[in-house]
């Protein structure tokens, strides 16, 4: 505990209760549980209408960065995508992206991003987390952090939502379980099992609920710790949630069929569309996976309808923000784990190339109309400007107005830094 | 509104004789008038769910007795080790289990599932010496340990019925399954995986290396990580600055199974309709005639047909062929383009091999004896999955730089690994055995910086499989009422000579396919025989794979079966809500469960013990009882009661973690 000096921890004084909590829960053992339960509780419900809310949306399997952000034109690497002007003078993206072209002044594309592993898993883990992979220690995810800086915007909502597989996702790591996203599998179906069965009145299932505290007390007791706290803080937080009337913001039903429909009937699209929705219901975050990237084969057979939906999903949600007024307090942030090589591979594929790839963002915080570095040629690797995961992740931090330079306290006792201590990148932030 | 209530209502009607007075029977309520009839048609369990099962529905090698002794001896000499390391670093070890709670644990980790009432109490009442022994045998030879032990390989092995449209992974799946039913050496079925040949429903071993068809190189990352638990999957793109393996050592390894073909004369330039074209075998020729043919008809399912084709010219088949480093490779020791001579990441090639091909080499290297990281990898990794923490964790992770927490340990259980001649079960038996296993679980933060030293098994949440399991154990009688398809029954749908078929063979042959496998059909047929509100009520080692994300299973965390290990136990809402709100939970309230036939075979004084005994395992504590009886006493109508009695206690903690 010796390095907790000034400016470790944040000022914000319910966020530090939380990390003090986990601390006292590691370090001090079981005893000092029960009485931090209440304050936890407390942090969690605490609601917080400013701040900037963040959409994430994750391209599982690693984006070709040749075929979408960054084209090389007469090459022999370029294969079968023919690149497409963009409204940016002098910027051209992959033909399959006609609608992000069109709202190029509204993106700032990073043209040089370079990680250091090529396996989905870790890379995917580095881009959520700004850490590699450990053993001994769960990172938060950025969306996690932000939640656990800024609050929630609203009492009843959870303040993070991952449309797409939680199995997969850090989470919220060492951080209270409060800030742990929630999982939405399909967005059609928005949150399941809202519903109470007929038979079942409200007051009954409070009795239940009761019931079933008092009959676990012993073992709550004897097994206390984070595992269990995990679950007591879901069982809250499911009960709230249901109590609310904002329920209805999962709802994807309630929008127009003209609307749906321009999101494109892809999951993602759909996902896109509930993302939207759940921001303007006063959801923090909200992370959207799409998973059809792991192009070892046939790329450009697989890229129109890949590529198109992305497309489709993301040009309809940045045009909704921005008619919403919302944009310019929501950063969408587009990442991918990596790139794909520029060789074309004997099954007509492309591999997994960490050496350099696409990112983009768009809304609050950065600049619109801009490439930031580029790649050499051949797309091989950068050759201006290199940014790498934490510089990327850290410049979203500095976007969103997270502190990206202190340093937080893992129950390790190690020190930690929101986007892992990478230098945002001035260029790119309004 | 529904037969839960119905049957809510009788049984309390009855558990009120006895808990209150004559006064309670007013048991009707509110509820009594809103047709149960009508509710009784709407939603009753299937039939075959609520029939006996089948004497044998997996026939599985049965364990022998007359090795009881030696398990015993080899589980006092792991205590040994155990209590010394607690010693060593003054670790208190947790008290003995009770009968209750050790019978709930190896059902649980043994059958992947909790007793039902009748099972744990025969289990209490036998006074028998060596009842413990005894329970473990028979579970070890339960077709519950078949389907339990699936799931656990399906998780690592990433066995998915479809890994892309053209391979019918089916009687893979099956051969798995098989392999645990008959308890197979370890290292002879490891061995058989990586070196099969030929189409799936001919030698379904070959779905190993299909999983990563296309891709040599994490095809050689993910077998190493399995099964030697050793990551080099950095070095595939080059020389990782903290890690032990280089880019060139990678490629070395590569370089001994980089001959292994998919199909017939390789892959084609890149379009679909050359891909089979490619030179090849007569049958190559052959399915690509019918395939250009059929490209002229314009039929509506002439991608099924492509993929039906290209099924039947599935083969793998081995040819040492030359791996060349990468064009940007990058170090002074070689140039790009090279080509690299296959070597071994240690040890050496045994010498029975020497001049096989290389893709013998490498089988024979990673399962030899010698080679006692094989051995460690799986003793590692099997400790963990009863104990709940691996000696190296992570355990597809072991170097230099993150040692076992208990080396002595750890060489032991490897040693006793190749004792067993990798007998996986026995080993199994053994850590079973232990005092250590059967203590009262600890806490183990994954996060904390101290190493675990077993006092006792960690406290785990169950895993999807199983609480699924479990709560189909309160429900269905016969969770078997279907079962995965046999590499035979796969066979004779799938298999056409296409030498000497015609289009319209074709066009058959694609049509019974599909009514068989076609997900549309297979799903109706299961729902036809065990569906309950849009749920097939089976055990998880018989469900598609993977399942939509929405399913209970996937919503606690079942793997997406796309990455080694990647199941979770982590809490999240839509579980909570599933547990509150979801079909399942209720399903065991209806009339014909297991358990509404459990409670009301048992006279009404002794209700509370039996929902006790069947839901956590163990009877009600004196608080326990005077909270049921006050609940039953005080709810709106006293049906309402025990109805809540039994969620409320599905809904504990107690419930789903494994003390």
């Amino acid at each position: 505990m010796h390095r907790h000096h000034n400016g470790t921890f944040l000022d914000d004084r319910l966020a530090r209760r939380a990390v003090f909590g986990r601390i006292a829960r590691t370090t001090l053992g079981v005893t000092l549980l029960d009485g931090l339960s209440g304050p936890l509780a407390e942090a969690a419900a605490a609601t917080n209408k400013g701040g900037v809310n963040l959409v994430i949306l994750t391209m599982r399997g690693a984006m070709s960065h040749l075929d979408t952000f960054d084209p090389k034109p007469g090459r022999e690497e370029q294969g079968e995508t023919k690149p497409i002007q963009t409204k940016t003078p002098g910027v051209v993206f992959g033909e399959h992206l006609p609608r992000l072209a069109a709202l190029s002044d509204r993106l700032a594309v990073i043209r040089s991003m370079t990680t250091e592993t090529g396996d989905h898993q870790q890379g995917q883990y580095v881009m959520r987390t700004a850490y590699p992979v450990l053993g001994s220690i769960r990172h938060p995810s950025l969306g996690s952090w932000a939640l656990h800086v800024q609050g929630k915007a609203s009492r009843e909502l959870p303040g993070y939502v991952l449309v797409g597989n939680g199995n997969e996702h850090p989470g919220a790591g060492f951080l209270d379980p409060a800030v742990t996203p929630v999982p939405v599998a399909d967005p059609t179906l928005g949150l399941e099992n809202t519903v109470r069965p007929q038979y079942l009145s409200e007051k009954n299932f409070n009795r239940r609920l009761a019931l079933a505290d008092k009959l676990d007390a012993d073992f709550k007791r004897a097994f206390a710790g984070p595992q269990l706290e995990a679950y007591n803080q879901m069982y809250k937080d499911a009960v709230r949630l249901l109590g609310s009337v904002d329920l209805e913001a999962f709802d994807i039903a309630k929008e127009s069929e003209k609307t749906r429909d321009r999101y494109g009937s892809s999951t993602f699209g759909q996902g896109c569309l509930l993302a939207r929705r759940l921001v303007e219901a006063g959801v923090r975050c909200v992370e959207v996976e799409y998973g059809k990237w792991d192009m070892h084969r046939e790329i450009f057979e697989e890229l129109p309808e890949t590529a198109g939906t992305l497309d489709q999903g993301m040009a309809t949600l940045l045009a909704d923000l921005e008619d919403r007024g919302l944009l310019s307090s929501t950063l969408v942030v587009l990442a991918t784990e990596f790139g794909r090589t520029p060789r074309i591979n004997e099954n007509a594929g492309r591999d997994h190339h960490p050496a350099v790839f696409s990112c983009a963002l768009a809304g609050a915080g950065v600049q619109g109309g801009m490439v930031y570095g580029a790649s050499d040629e051949r797309g091989f690797r950068p050759a201006a400007d290199a940014v790498s995961v934490p510089d990327f992740l850290s410049t979203v931090a500095a976007a969103c107005g997270l502190p990206h330079d202190k340093e937080f306290m893992a129950p390790n006792g190690r020190p930690f830094k929101i986007g892992g201590g990478g230098k945002p990148i001035r260029a790119v932030l309004a | 509104m529904s037969a839960s209530r119905l049957w809510l209502e009788r049984t309390v009607g009855v558990v009120c004789v006895a808990v209150v007075s004559a006064a309670a029977l007013g048991a009707g309520g509110k509820s009594a008038t809103k047709g149960p009839r009508r509710a009784v048609a709407q939603m009753r369990l299937p039939e075959a769910v609520t029939q006996d099962p089948p004497a044998k529905p997996i026939d599985v090698q049965p364990v022998d007795r007359g090795t009881r002794p030696a398990v015993a001896a080899a589980a006092r000499a792991v205590d040994a080790l155990v209590d010394k390391g607690l010693e060593t670093h003054g670790v208190e070890p947790t008290r003995p289990l009770e009968d209750d709670a050790f019978a709930r644990r190896v059902y649980l980790e043994l059958a992947g599932r909790i007793p039902t009432h009748d099972e744990l109490v025969a289990f209490l009442r036998s006074d028998a010496a060596d009842k413990r022994a005894e329970l473990i045998d028979r579970l070890l030879e339960s077709p519950d340990y078949v389907s339990h032990f699936y799931n656990f390989w399906a998780d690592i092995l990433r066995l998915q019925e479809r890994p892309d449209k053209h391979l019918v992974f089916e009687p893979y799946l099956d051969y798995v399954k098989d392999s645990i039913r008959t308890n197979k050496p370890y290292d002879t079925w490891v061995r058989e995986m990586l070196t099969a040949d030929g189409r799936l429903w001919e030698n379904p071993a070959v779905g190993f290396q299909l999983r990563d068809e296309g891709m040599p190189l994490p095809y050689v990352d993910n077998t190493v990580r399995v099964f030697l638990g050793t990551q080099i999957g950095c070095a595939q793109c080059h020389d990782h600055p903290f890690d032990h393996w280089t880019q060139r050592e990678f490629y070395e390894l590569a370089a001994l199974t980089a001959g292994t073909q998919t199909r017939p004369g390789g892959p084609g330039p890149g379009r679909k309709e050359r891909r089979v074209m490619a030179s090849g075998s007569e049958a190559a020729r052959a399915a690509r005639d019918l395939q250009l043919a059929n490209r002229d008809r314009n039929q509506k399912n002439k991608a099924a047909v492509a993929q039906y084709l290209r099924a039947n010219v599935t083969n793998v088949a081995f040819a040492d062929k030359k791996l060349l480093l990468p064009h940007d490779y990058q170090y002074d020791d070689a140039k790009p383009l090279t080509a690299v001579s296959p070597k071994v990441l240690w040890g050496e090639v045994p010498e029975a091999v020497r001049r096989a091909d290389g893709r013998q080499q490498f089988a024979a290297w990673v399962v030899a004896r010698d080679n006692r990281q094989f051995a460690r990898t799986i003793a590692n990794r099997l400790w963990k999955k009863l104990m709940g923490v691996g000696l190296v964790e992570p355990g597809d992770d072991f170097k230099e730089d993150n040692p076992a927490s208990d080396p002595m340990l750890l060489e032991h259980l490897t040693d006793e690994m190749l004792r067993l001649d990798f007998d996986l079960r026995e080993f199994v038996r053994i850590v079973v055995s232990t005092d250590v296993y059967q203590r009262r679980a600890v806490l183990h933060d994954t996060m904390s910086a101290a190493p675990f030293r077993f006092p006792g098994p960690a406290l785990k949440r169950m895993t999807a499989e199983q609480l699924w399991d479990s709560i189909l154990t309160l429900v269905a009688r016969n969770p078997w009422s279907i079962q995965r398809p046999t590499t035979a029954e796969v066979a004779g749908i799938m298999n056409v000579d296409l030498r000497t078929a015609s289009l319209a063979d074709v066009d058959r042959g694609l049509e019974r396919f599909l009514g068989h496998y076609g997900k549309g059909p297979a799903k109706r047929r299961m729902m036809q025989v065990c569906g309950y509100r849009g749920l097939e009520l089976v055990r998880a080692s018989e469900l598609p794979t993977p399942l939509p994300l929405g399913h209970f299973l996937r919503q606690f965390g079942q793997s997406d079966r796309e990455t080694i290990e990647g199941g979770r136990t982590v809490a999240t809402i839509p579980q909570i809500l599933a547990m509150f709100n979801g079909p399942i939970t209720h399903a065991m309230l209806e009339q014909g469960s297991v358990i509404y036939d459990e409670v009301t075979s048992h006279a009404p004084r002794e209700a509370i013990d039996v929902v006790y005994l069947a839901v956590l395992s163990r009877r009600p504590g004196a608080d326990d009882r005077a909270l049921a009886i006050q609940e039953i006493m005080s709810a709106d109508d006293k049906a309402t009661g025990c109805g809540n009695l039994i969620w409320a206690l599905l809904n504990t903690r107690e419930f789903i973690f494994i003390q």
